[in-house]
Protein backbone atom coordinates (compact mmCIF):
# COMPACT_ATOMS: atom_id res chain seq x y z
CA UNK A 1 0.00 0.00 0.00
CA UNK A 2 1.07 3.74 -0.63
CA UNK A 3 1.74 5.52 2.27
CA UNK A 4 -0.87 8.52 2.80
CA UNK A 5 1.89 11.45 1.65
CA UNK A 6 2.13 9.67 -1.56
CA UNK A 7 -1.84 9.09 -1.47
CA UNK A 8 -2.35 13.12 -1.14
CA UNK A 9 0.51 13.87 -3.63
CA UNK A 10 -1.08 11.90 -6.20
CA UNK A 11 -4.36 13.70 -5.57
CA UNK A 12 -3.21 17.13 -5.35
CA UNK A 13 -2.97 18.02 -8.95
CA UNK A 14 -6.17 16.94 -9.71
CA UNK A 15 -7.82 19.46 -6.89
CA UNK A 16 -5.81 22.39 -8.18
CA UNK A 17 -7.39 21.79 -11.96
CA UNK A 18 -10.86 21.22 -10.06
CA UNK A 19 -10.62 24.55 -8.01
CA UNK A 20 -9.14 25.65 -11.48
CA UNK A 21 -12.40 24.55 -13.40
CA UNK A 22 -14.70 26.34 -10.58
CA UNK A 23 -13.20 29.81 -10.84
CA UNK A 24 -13.60 29.84 -14.63
CA UNK A 25 -16.99 28.37 -14.10
CA UNK A 26 -18.20 31.33 -11.38
CA UNK A 27 -15.92 33.98 -13.70
CA UNK A 28 -18.17 32.90 -16.87
CA UNK A 29 -21.54 32.73 -14.56
CA UNK A 30 -20.52 36.51 -13.67
CA UNK A 31 -19.31 38.12 -17.10
CA UNK A 32 -22.19 36.13 -18.97
CA UNK A 33 -24.87 36.75 -16.20
CA UNK A 34 -26.17 33.48 -17.62
CA UNK A 35 -29.59 32.61 -16.64
CA UNK A 36 -29.62 29.76 -14.14
CA UNK A 37 -31.34 27.16 -16.36
CA UNK A 38 -28.75 27.49 -18.61
CA UNK A 39 -25.73 27.97 -16.53
CA UNK A 40 -25.99 27.91 -12.59
CA UNK A 41 -23.38 29.18 -10.63
CA UNK A 42 -21.30 26.47 -8.60
CA UNK A 43 -22.77 26.73 -5.74
CA UNK A 44 -26.08 26.12 -6.64
CA UNK A 45 -24.64 22.70 -8.42
CA UNK A 46 -22.76 22.37 -5.13
CA UNK A 47 -26.12 22.24 -3.44
CA UNK A 48 -27.86 20.11 -5.99
CA UNK A 49 -25.07 17.38 -5.65
CA UNK A 50 -25.33 17.37 -1.97
CA UNK A 51 -28.92 16.65 -1.90
CA UNK A 52 -28.72 14.32 -4.92
CA UNK A 53 -26.20 12.32 -2.72
CA UNK A 54 -28.42 12.53 1.04
CA UNK A 55 -31.75 11.00 -0.90
CA UNK A 56 -28.99 8.63 -2.68
CA UNK A 57 -30.59 9.21 -5.82
CA UNK A 58 -27.41 9.76 -7.37
CA UNK A 59 -26.49 6.55 -6.35
CA UNK A 60 -29.11 4.82 -7.84
CA UNK A 61 -27.97 6.31 -10.87
CA UNK A 62 -24.48 5.55 -10.72
CA UNK A 63 -25.04 2.02 -9.43
CA UNK A 64 -27.29 1.66 -12.74
CA UNK A 65 -24.91 3.09 -15.21
CA UNK A 66 -22.22 0.99 -13.85
CA UNK A 67 -23.73 -1.90 -13.21
CA UNK A 68 -24.41 -1.89 -17.23
CA UNK A 69 -20.70 -1.01 -17.82
CA UNK A 70 -19.30 -3.38 -15.79
CA UNK A 71 -21.72 -6.68 -16.96
CA UNK A 72 -21.04 -5.44 -20.78
CA UNK A 73 -17.84 -5.42 -20.37
CA UNK A 74 -16.61 -8.40 -18.78
CA UNK A 75 -18.96 -10.32 -21.39
CA UNK A 76 -16.48 -8.35 -24.18
CA UNK A 77 -13.71 -9.54 -22.06
CA UNK A 78 -15.17 -13.05 -22.35
CA UNK A 79 -15.56 -12.76 -25.53
CA UNK A 80 -12.36 -10.77 -26.44
CA UNK A 81 -9.73 -12.37 -24.96
CA UNK A 82 -10.40 -16.25 -26.01
CA UNK A 83 -10.79 -14.74 -29.56
CA UNK A 84 -7.70 -12.61 -29.37
CA UNK A 85 -5.31 -15.30 -28.00
CA UNK A 86 -6.70 -17.36 -31.08
CA UNK A 87 -6.02 -14.64 -33.58
CA UNK A 88 -2.81 -13.85 -32.19
CA UNK A 89 -1.03 -17.19 -32.17
CA UNK A 90 -2.77 -19.10 -35.40
CA UNK A 91 -1.70 -16.51 -38.59
CA UNK A 92 -4.54 -18.28 -40.83
CA UNK A 93 -7.24 -17.52 -38.09
CA UNK A 94 -6.50 -14.11 -37.75
CA UNK A 95 -6.06 -13.54 -41.90
CA UNK A 96 -9.66 -15.51 -41.88
CA UNK A 97 -11.02 -13.32 -38.97
CA UNK A 98 -9.46 -9.93 -39.41
CA UNK A 99 -10.98 -8.48 -41.94
CA UNK A 100 -14.35 -8.94 -40.24
CA UNK A 101 -12.99 -7.04 -37.59
CA UNK A 102 -11.56 -4.11 -39.43
CA UNK A 103 -14.86 -3.49 -41.29
CA UNK A 104 -17.05 -3.35 -38.01
CA UNK A 105 -14.12 -1.41 -35.93
CA UNK A 106 -14.44 2.22 -37.23
CA UNK A 107 -18.45 1.80 -37.23
CA UNK A 108 -18.71 4.01 -34.18
CA UNK A 109 -20.76 2.05 -30.85
CA UNK A 110 -23.39 5.15 -31.42
CA UNK A 111 -24.10 4.44 -34.48
CA UNK A 112 -24.96 1.20 -33.40
CA UNK A 113 -27.52 3.12 -30.64
CA UNK A 114 -30.59 2.94 -33.13
CA UNK A 115 -30.72 -0.66 -34.48
CA UNK A 116 -29.80 -1.83 -30.18
CA UNK A 117 -33.14 0.40 -29.73
CA UNK A 118 -34.77 -1.10 -32.94
CA UNK A 119 -33.90 -5.18 -32.02
CA UNK A 120 -34.05 -4.77 -28.21
CA UNK A 121 -36.65 -2.21 -27.28
CA UNK A 122 -35.18 0.60 -24.60
CA UNK A 123 -34.30 -2.25 -22.05
CA UNK A 124 -31.13 -3.33 -20.12
CA UNK A 125 -30.50 -5.53 -23.59
CA UNK A 126 -29.87 -2.80 -25.49
CA UNK A 127 -27.73 -0.70 -23.76
CA UNK A 128 -25.29 -4.16 -22.90
CA UNK A 129 -25.31 -4.53 -26.56
CA UNK A 130 -24.13 -0.89 -27.52
CA UNK A 131 -21.66 -1.42 -24.63
CA UNK A 132 -20.61 -4.71 -25.54
CA UNK A 133 -19.54 -2.94 -28.96
CA UNK A 134 -17.78 -0.24 -27.50
CA UNK A 135 -15.39 -2.40 -25.04
CA UNK A 136 -15.17 -4.64 -27.67
CA UNK A 137 -12.63 -3.92 -30.13
CA UNK A 138 -9.74 -2.75 -27.37
CA UNK A 139 -9.59 -5.69 -25.76
CA UNK A 140 -9.54 -8.01 -28.85
CA UNK A 141 -7.17 -5.70 -30.46
CA UNK A 142 -4.45 -5.10 -27.18
CA UNK A 143 -4.86 -8.99 -26.74
CA UNK A 144 -3.82 -10.15 -30.22
CA UNK A 145 -0.98 -7.75 -30.41
CA UNK A 146 0.18 -8.59 -26.57
CA UNK A 147 0.14 -12.28 -28.05
CA UNK A 148 2.55 -11.35 -30.87
CA UNK A 149 4.61 -9.74 -29.11
CA UNK A 150 5.67 -12.83 -26.47
CA UNK A 151 8.86 -13.45 -27.18
CA UNK A 152 9.59 -16.86 -29.41
CA UNK A 153 12.09 -17.84 -27.31
CA UNK A 154 9.94 -17.70 -24.02
CA UNK A 155 7.66 -19.68 -26.35
CA UNK A 156 10.57 -22.28 -27.25
CA UNK A 157 11.61 -21.99 -23.13
CA UNK A 158 8.13 -23.17 -22.20
CA UNK A 159 8.26 -25.98 -24.79
CA UNK A 160 12.22 -27.46 -22.96
CA UNK A 161 10.40 -26.99 -19.89
CA UNK A 162 7.41 -28.95 -20.19
CA UNK A 163 4.35 -27.05 -21.87
CA UNK A 164 3.68 -29.67 -24.56
CA UNK A 165 0.55 -29.39 -25.42
CA UNK A 166 -0.81 -25.76 -26.90
CA UNK A 167 -3.24 -25.49 -24.01
CA UNK A 168 -0.18 -25.77 -21.65
CA UNK A 169 1.81 -23.09 -23.61
CA UNK A 170 -0.97 -20.90 -23.42
CA UNK A 171 -1.93 -21.00 -19.71
CA UNK A 172 2.07 -21.13 -18.51
CA UNK A 173 3.31 -18.78 -20.90
CA UNK A 174 1.46 -17.15 -23.71
CA UNK A 175 -1.38 -15.66 -21.45
CA UNK A 176 1.13 -14.37 -18.49
CA UNK A 177 3.11 -13.00 -21.25
CA UNK A 178 0.30 -11.28 -23.25
CA UNK A 179 -0.70 -10.04 -19.74
CA UNK A 180 0.41 -6.88 -18.97
CA UNK A 181 -0.81 -5.58 -22.57
CA UNK A 182 -4.52 -7.02 -22.17
CA UNK A 183 -4.69 -5.37 -19.18
CA UNK A 184 -4.12 -1.88 -20.70
CA UNK A 185 -6.81 -3.17 -23.16
CA UNK A 186 -9.10 -3.67 -20.52
CA UNK A 187 -8.59 -0.35 -19.18
CA UNK A 188 -9.03 1.71 -22.16
CA UNK A 189 -11.92 -0.38 -23.08
CA UNK A 190 -13.81 0.85 -19.61
CA UNK A 191 -12.58 4.13 -20.71
CA UNK A 192 -14.68 3.75 -24.15
CA UNK A 193 -17.58 1.89 -22.12
CA UNK A 194 -18.21 4.29 -19.63
CA UNK A 195 -18.06 7.35 -22.40
CA UNK A 196 -20.42 4.75 -24.79
CA UNK A 197 -23.17 4.41 -22.09
CA UNK A 198 -23.88 8.13 -21.76
CA UNK A 199 -24.63 8.65 -25.00
CA UNK A 200 -26.85 5.34 -24.74
CA UNK A 201 -28.38 6.39 -21.47
CA UNK A 202 -29.12 9.68 -22.96
CA UNK A 203 -31.58 8.20 -25.80
CA UNK A 204 -33.85 6.02 -23.98
CA UNK A 205 -33.39 5.14 -20.05
CA UNK A 206 -35.14 5.58 -16.68
CA UNK A 207 -32.63 5.84 -15.10
CA UNK A 208 -28.49 6.22 -15.30
CA UNK A 209 -26.03 8.98 -15.21
CA UNK A 210 -26.97 9.79 -18.97
CA UNK A 211 -30.99 9.90 -18.16
CA UNK A 212 -29.85 12.38 -15.67
CA UNK A 213 -28.00 15.06 -17.61
CA UNK A 214 -31.16 14.21 -20.46
CA UNK A 215 -33.81 14.52 -17.99
CA UNK A 216 -31.73 18.03 -16.68
CA UNK A 217 -31.70 19.10 -20.39
CA UNK A 218 -35.84 18.55 -20.63
CA UNK A 219 -36.93 19.82 -17.87
CA UNK A 220 -34.53 23.02 -18.30
CA UNK A 221 -32.52 21.93 -14.66
CA UNK A 222 -29.13 22.20 -15.99
CA UNK A 223 -27.78 22.17 -12.44
CA UNK A 224 -28.85 18.95 -12.80
CA UNK A 225 -26.75 18.36 -15.96
CA UNK A 226 -23.82 19.59 -14.31
CA UNK A 227 -24.09 17.50 -11.79
CA UNK A 228 -24.31 13.99 -13.87
CA UNK A 229 -20.87 15.49 -15.99
CA UNK A 230 -19.31 16.10 -12.61
CA UNK A 231 -20.18 12.50 -11.31
CA UNK A 232 -18.99 11.12 -14.84
CA UNK A 233 -15.63 12.69 -14.65
CA UNK A 234 -15.06 11.82 -10.82
CA UNK A 235 -16.12 8.18 -11.63
CA UNK A 236 -13.78 8.52 -14.84
CA UNK A 237 -10.98 8.97 -12.68
CA UNK A 238 -11.55 7.07 -9.93
CA UNK A 239 -11.79 4.03 -12.33
CA UNK A 240 -8.70 4.42 -13.86
CA UNK A 241 -7.11 5.01 -10.81
CA UNK A 242 -8.33 1.69 -9.83
CA UNK A 243 -6.99 0.36 -13.15
CA UNK A 244 -3.47 1.52 -12.50
CA UNK A 245 -3.04 -0.14 -9.29
CA UNK A 246 -3.74 -3.50 -11.40
CA UNK A 247 -1.75 -2.75 -14.00
CA UNK A 248 1.38 -2.11 -11.67
CA UNK A 249 0.73 -5.40 -10.04
CA UNK A 250 0.68 -7.38 -14.07
CA UNK A 251 3.44 -5.53 -15.54
CA UNK A 252 7.11 -6.62 -14.38
CA UNK A 253 9.28 -3.47 -15.49
CA UNK A 254 10.95 -3.39 -18.59
CA UNK B 1 24.10 -30.16 -3.45
CA UNK B 2 25.02 -33.98 -3.13
CA UNK B 3 27.69 -35.00 -5.16
CA UNK B 4 26.08 -37.85 -6.37
CA UNK B 5 28.16 -40.51 -8.19
CA UNK B 6 25.14 -42.62 -8.79
CA UNK B 7 24.02 -43.14 -12.17
CA UNK B 8 21.64 -40.22 -12.88
CA UNK B 9 19.63 -39.77 -16.19
CA UNK B 10 22.04 -38.97 -19.01
CA UNK B 11 22.06 -40.38 -22.67
CA UNK B 12 24.32 -40.46 -25.46
CA UNK B 13 23.27 -38.50 -28.78
CA UNK B 14 23.38 -39.86 -32.31
CA UNK B 15 23.08 -38.36 -35.06
CA UNK B 16 22.90 -40.04 -38.89
CA UNK B 17 22.96 -38.09 -42.09
CA UNK B 18 21.17 -35.04 -40.72
CA UNK B 19 20.90 -32.35 -43.36
CA UNK B 20 18.77 -29.00 -42.98
CA UNK B 21 17.72 -27.34 -46.00
CA UNK B 22 15.67 -24.24 -45.68
CA UNK B 23 13.01 -23.31 -48.09
CA UNK B 24 12.08 -19.27 -47.40
CA UNK B 25 8.87 -18.74 -49.60
CA UNK B 26 9.44 -17.94 -53.25
CA UNK B 27 13.33 -18.13 -52.69
CA UNK B 28 16.06 -20.67 -53.88
CA UNK B 29 16.33 -22.97 -50.90
CA UNK B 30 18.97 -22.68 -48.50
CA UNK B 31 21.26 -25.57 -47.08
CA UNK B 32 21.85 -24.84 -43.59
CA UNK B 33 23.70 -28.45 -42.81
CA UNK B 34 25.22 -30.66 -44.75
CA UNK B 35 24.02 -34.31 -44.22
CA UNK B 36 26.57 -34.71 -41.07
CA UNK B 37 26.79 -37.62 -38.44
CA UNK B 38 28.13 -37.45 -35.17
CA UNK B 39 27.80 -39.83 -32.39
CA UNK B 40 28.18 -38.43 -28.43
CA UNK B 41 28.79 -40.32 -25.26
CA UNK B 42 26.33 -40.61 -22.64
CA UNK B 43 28.38 -37.60 -20.18
CA UNK B 44 30.64 -35.85 -22.62
CA UNK B 45 30.82 -32.05 -22.70
CA UNK B 46 31.07 -31.00 -26.71
CA UNK B 47 31.23 -27.84 -27.93
CA UNK B 48 30.69 -26.46 -31.43
CA UNK B 49 32.31 -23.68 -33.30
CA UNK B 50 32.32 -22.42 -36.67
CA UNK B 51 31.71 -19.47 -38.81
CA UNK B 52 28.51 -17.57 -38.26
CA UNK B 53 25.80 -19.23 -40.20
CA UNK B 54 27.62 -22.75 -40.37
CA UNK B 55 24.64 -24.19 -39.38
CA UNK B 56 26.04 -24.80 -35.42
CA UNK B 57 22.87 -23.16 -34.05
CA UNK B 58 20.53 -25.15 -36.68
CA UNK B 59 21.89 -28.30 -34.94
CA UNK B 60 21.26 -27.80 -31.92
CA UNK B 61 17.84 -26.83 -32.95
CA UNK B 62 17.28 -29.95 -34.29
CA UNK B 63 18.23 -31.71 -31.31
CA UNK B 64 15.74 -29.71 -29.22
CA UNK B 65 13.02 -30.42 -31.80
CA UNK B 66 12.43 -27.16 -32.72
CA UNK B 67 13.23 -27.56 -36.50
CA UNK B 68 12.68 -31.08 -38.28
CA UNK B 69 15.91 -32.08 -40.07
CA UNK B 70 15.07 -32.25 -44.04
CA UNK B 71 16.90 -35.75 -44.38
CA UNK B 72 18.24 -38.06 -42.02
CA UNK B 73 17.91 -38.13 -37.69
CA UNK B 74 18.96 -37.60 -34.69
CA UNK B 75 18.34 -39.95 -31.91
CA UNK B 76 18.56 -39.26 -28.14
CA UNK B 77 19.65 -42.53 -26.01
CA UNK B 78 18.46 -44.74 -29.25
CA UNK B 79 14.77 -42.56 -29.67
CA UNK B 80 14.55 -40.31 -32.55
CA UNK B 81 13.94 -36.67 -31.65
CA UNK B 82 10.17 -35.63 -32.73
CA UNK B 83 9.47 -32.20 -30.89
CA UNK B 84 10.46 -30.05 -27.63
CA UNK B 85 10.70 -32.30 -24.63
CA UNK B 86 11.23 -31.15 -21.28
CA UNK B 87 13.97 -34.00 -21.43
CA UNK B 88 16.05 -32.40 -23.85
CA UNK B 89 17.11 -29.08 -21.33
CA UNK B 90 18.15 -25.81 -22.95
CA UNK B 91 20.03 -23.07 -21.89
CA UNK B 92 19.47 -19.77 -24.42
CA UNK B 93 21.82 -16.96 -25.25
CA UNK B 94 19.57 -14.12 -23.66
CA UNK B 95 18.39 -16.62 -20.99
CA UNK B 96 14.90 -16.92 -21.50
CA UNK B 97 13.53 -16.68 -18.16
CA UNK B 98 9.93 -15.68 -16.98
CA UNK B 99 9.64 -12.34 -16.40
CA UNK B 100 6.23 -12.84 -13.96
CA UNK B 101 7.94 -15.11 -12.20
CA UNK B 102 10.33 -14.45 -9.45
CA UNK B 103 13.66 -16.43 -9.49
CA UNK B 104 12.79 -19.56 -7.43
CA UNK B 105 9.85 -20.04 -9.23
CA UNK B 106 11.41 -20.00 -13.25
CA UNK B 107 13.99 -22.29 -11.49
CA UNK B 108 10.57 -24.18 -10.17
CA UNK B 109 8.83 -24.29 -13.66
CA UNK B 110 9.63 -27.55 -15.31
CA UNK B 111 9.18 -29.35 -11.79
CA UNK B 112 5.87 -28.13 -11.66
CA UNK B 113 5.51 -29.25 -15.25
CA UNK B 114 7.06 -32.96 -13.95
CA UNK B 115 3.77 -32.95 -11.95
CA UNK B 116 6.04 -32.15 -8.52
CA UNK B 117 3.89 -30.92 -5.31
CA UNK B 118 4.77 -27.20 -4.20
CA UNK B 119 6.63 -27.74 -1.19
CA UNK B 120 8.83 -29.82 -2.82
CA UNK B 121 9.67 -28.21 -5.83
CA UNK B 122 10.85 -25.11 -3.91
CA UNK B 123 12.96 -27.37 -2.23
CA UNK B 124 14.36 -28.66 -5.20
CA UNK B 125 14.97 -25.32 -7.29
CA UNK B 126 16.55 -23.75 -4.06
CA UNK B 127 18.76 -26.82 -3.78
CA UNK B 128 19.74 -25.92 -7.02
CA UNK B 129 20.28 -22.18 -6.76
CA UNK B 130 22.23 -22.79 -4.13
CA UNK B 131 24.03 -24.52 -6.47
CA UNK B 132 24.84 -21.93 -8.62
CA UNK B 133 25.23 -18.88 -5.30
CA UNK B 134 22.16 -17.31 -5.70
CA UNK B 135 19.87 -18.94 -2.61
CA UNK B 136 19.71 -15.43 -1.20
CA UNK B 137 17.93 -13.96 -4.48
CA UNK B 138 15.00 -16.53 -4.62
CA UNK B 139 12.35 -14.18 -3.87
CA UNK B 140 13.98 -11.73 -6.15
CA UNK B 141 11.91 -10.58 -9.60
CA UNK B 142 13.61 -11.64 -12.53
CA UNK B 143 14.37 -8.15 -14.01
CA UNK B 144 16.11 -7.23 -10.63
CA UNK B 145 19.03 -8.97 -11.77
CA UNK B 146 22.17 -8.39 -14.15
CA UNK B 147 22.84 -11.09 -17.15
CA UNK B 148 25.07 -13.01 -15.75
CA UNK B 149 22.98 -13.55 -12.41
CA UNK B 150 19.84 -14.16 -15.21
CA UNK B 151 22.36 -16.60 -16.81
CA UNK B 152 22.91 -18.39 -13.59
CA UNK B 153 19.28 -18.59 -12.94
CA UNK B 154 18.68 -20.43 -16.34
CA UNK B 155 21.76 -22.67 -15.59
CA UNK B 156 19.91 -23.66 -12.23
CA UNK B 157 16.57 -24.04 -13.84
CA UNK B 158 17.81 -27.10 -16.76
CA UNK B 159 19.74 -28.82 -14.38
CA UNK B 160 17.04 -29.01 -11.86
CA UNK B 161 14.61 -30.37 -14.11
CA UNK B 162 16.98 -33.47 -14.34
CA UNK B 163 17.09 -33.91 -18.14
CA UNK B 164 19.18 -36.28 -20.31
CA UNK B 165 20.60 -34.19 -22.19
CA UNK B 166 21.22 -30.44 -22.69
CA UNK B 167 22.14 -27.91 -25.11
CA UNK B 168 23.46 -24.49 -25.26
CA UNK B 169 23.13 -22.09 -27.89
CA UNK B 170 25.93 -19.55 -26.81
CA UNK B 171 25.11 -18.91 -22.91
CA UNK B 172 27.81 -16.63 -22.34
CA UNK B 173 27.83 -14.80 -25.64
CA UNK B 174 26.27 -11.48 -24.25
CA UNK B 175 28.03 -11.36 -21.02
CA UNK B 176 31.41 -9.25 -20.22
CA UNK B 177 34.34 -10.97 -20.13
CA UNK B 178 34.81 -11.23 -16.40
CA UNK B 179 31.42 -12.76 -15.81
CA UNK B 180 31.95 -15.04 -18.86
CA UNK B 181 34.84 -16.66 -16.88
CA UNK B 182 33.03 -16.84 -13.94
CA UNK B 183 30.24 -18.59 -15.18
CA UNK B 184 32.48 -20.53 -17.61
CA UNK B 185 34.25 -22.05 -14.11
CA UNK B 186 30.73 -21.99 -12.08
CA UNK B 187 29.35 -24.38 -15.40
CA UNK B 188 32.25 -26.61 -15.35
CA UNK B 189 32.20 -27.36 -11.70
CA UNK B 190 28.35 -28.05 -12.07
CA UNK B 191 28.70 -30.45 -15.19
CA UNK B 192 31.67 -32.17 -12.72
CA UNK B 193 29.41 -32.96 -10.23
CA UNK B 194 26.11 -33.27 -12.40
CA UNK B 195 27.62 -35.31 -15.52
CA UNK B 196 24.64 -34.78 -18.04
CA UNK B 197 25.47 -34.91 -21.61
CA UNK B 198 25.92 -31.03 -22.95
CA UNK B 199 26.13 -29.56 -26.28
CA UNK B 200 27.42 -26.59 -26.40
CA UNK B 201 27.47 -23.64 -28.83
CA UNK B 202 30.20 -20.97 -28.87
CA UNK B 203 31.77 -18.69 -30.86
CA UNK B 204 35.16 -18.52 -28.57
CA UNK B 205 37.48 -21.28 -28.97
CA UNK B 206 39.20 -20.50 -25.57
CA UNK B 207 35.85 -21.24 -23.99
CA UNK B 208 35.39 -24.31 -26.08
CA UNK B 209 38.63 -25.96 -25.19
CA UNK B 210 38.48 -24.36 -21.85
CA UNK B 211 34.87 -26.80 -21.07
CA UNK B 212 35.11 -29.49 -23.30
CA UNK B 213 35.76 -32.93 -23.80
CA UNK B 214 35.41 -33.00 -27.45
CA UNK B 215 35.60 -29.39 -29.87
CA UNK B 216 33.50 -29.83 -33.06
CA UNK B 217 34.80 -27.24 -35.49
CA UNK B 218 32.23 -26.65 -38.44
CA UNK B 219 32.88 -25.77 -41.80
CA UNK B 220 31.47 -22.51 -43.42
CA UNK B 221 27.73 -22.63 -44.80
CA UNK B 222 26.75 -25.39 -45.74
CA UNK B 223 28.18 -26.38 -42.67
CA UNK B 224 29.18 -29.87 -41.87
CA UNK B 225 32.23 -31.52 -39.76
CA UNK B 226 35.42 -30.17 -40.54
CA UNK B 227 37.15 -30.85 -37.13
CA UNK B 228 36.64 -33.47 -34.11
CA UNK B 229 39.07 -32.72 -31.84
CA UNK B 230 39.49 -34.55 -28.14
CA UNK B 231 41.06 -32.32 -25.60
CA UNK B 232 42.62 -34.27 -23.03
CA UNK B 233 43.61 -31.99 -20.46
CA UNK B 234 42.68 -32.66 -17.10
CA UNK B 235 40.17 -29.76 -15.11
CA UNK B 236 40.74 -27.08 -14.50
CA UNK B 237 42.50 -26.00 -17.56
CA UNK B 238 44.98 -23.34 -17.49
CA UNK B 239 44.75 -20.62 -20.80
CA UNK B 240 48.41 -20.03 -20.69
CA UNK B 241 49.69 -23.41 -20.71
CA UNK B 242 51.62 -24.33 -23.76
CA UNK B 243 49.15 -27.78 -23.82
CA UNK B 244 46.49 -25.18 -24.02
CA UNK B 245 48.05 -22.93 -26.47
CA UNK B 246 48.47 -26.36 -28.94
CA UNK B 247 45.02 -27.28 -29.21
CA UNK B 248 44.19 -23.50 -29.47
CA UNK B 249 46.24 -23.55 -32.57
CA UNK B 250 44.92 -26.75 -34.24
CA UNK B 251 41.14 -25.30 -33.91
CA UNK B 252 42.60 -21.97 -35.04
CA UNK B 253 44.24 -23.38 -38.16
CA UNK B 254 40.81 -25.28 -39.23
CA UNK B 255 38.59 -22.12 -38.11
CA UNK B 256 40.50 -19.69 -40.02
CA UNK B 257 40.35 -21.16 -43.88
CA UNK B 258 36.54 -21.43 -43.26
CA UNK B 259 36.50 -17.55 -41.84
CA UNK B 260 38.35 -17.10 -45.06
CA UNK B 261 36.00 -18.90 -46.77
CA UNK B 262 32.81 -16.78 -45.30
CA UNK B 263 34.81 -13.56 -45.79
CA UNK B 264 34.95 -14.20 -49.43
CA UNK B 265 31.32 -15.17 -49.83
CA UNK B 266 30.33 -11.90 -47.83
CA UNK B 267 32.56 -10.04 -50.09
CA UNK B 268 36.00 -9.78 -48.55
CA UNK B 269 39.36 -9.81 -50.12
CA UNK B 270 39.85 -13.27 -48.65
CA UNK B 271 43.07 -12.84 -46.74
CA UNK B 272 42.92 -13.35 -42.85
CA UNK B 273 46.20 -13.27 -40.26
CA UNK B 274 45.62 -14.43 -36.95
Amino acid sequence: MKPPAKTAASILPYLWAAIFIVVVWQLVVVFTKAHVALLPPPLLAAETFAHLVATGELFVHVGASLGRVVSAWVLSALVAIPLGLAMGRWRRFEHLVDPVVELFRPISPLAWIPLAILWFGIGETGKIFIIFIATFFPILLNTVSGVKSVDPVLIRAGQVLGCETDQALFRKVILPAAMPTIVVGLRISFGTGWAAIIAAELVAAQVGLGYLIADGMEILRSDLVLVGMVAIGILGVAIDAVFRIVNDRYSWGG
Amino acid sequence: MTETTAPMNTKGISIHELGVTFTPEGSEPVEALRPTSMEIEPGEFIALVGPSGCGKSTLLNVLAGFIKPSVGRALVGGDPITKPNIDHGMVFQDYALFPWLNVIDNVAFGLERQGMALAERHDRAREYLEMVGLKDFADKRVNELSGGMKQRVAIARVFATDPSIILMDEPFGALDALTRRFLQHQLLDIWQKNRKTVVFVTHSVQEAIYLASRVIVMTARPGRVKLDQTVDLPHPRDFASAEFRDYEKIIYDQLDEELAKTFKLEGGQGMFHD
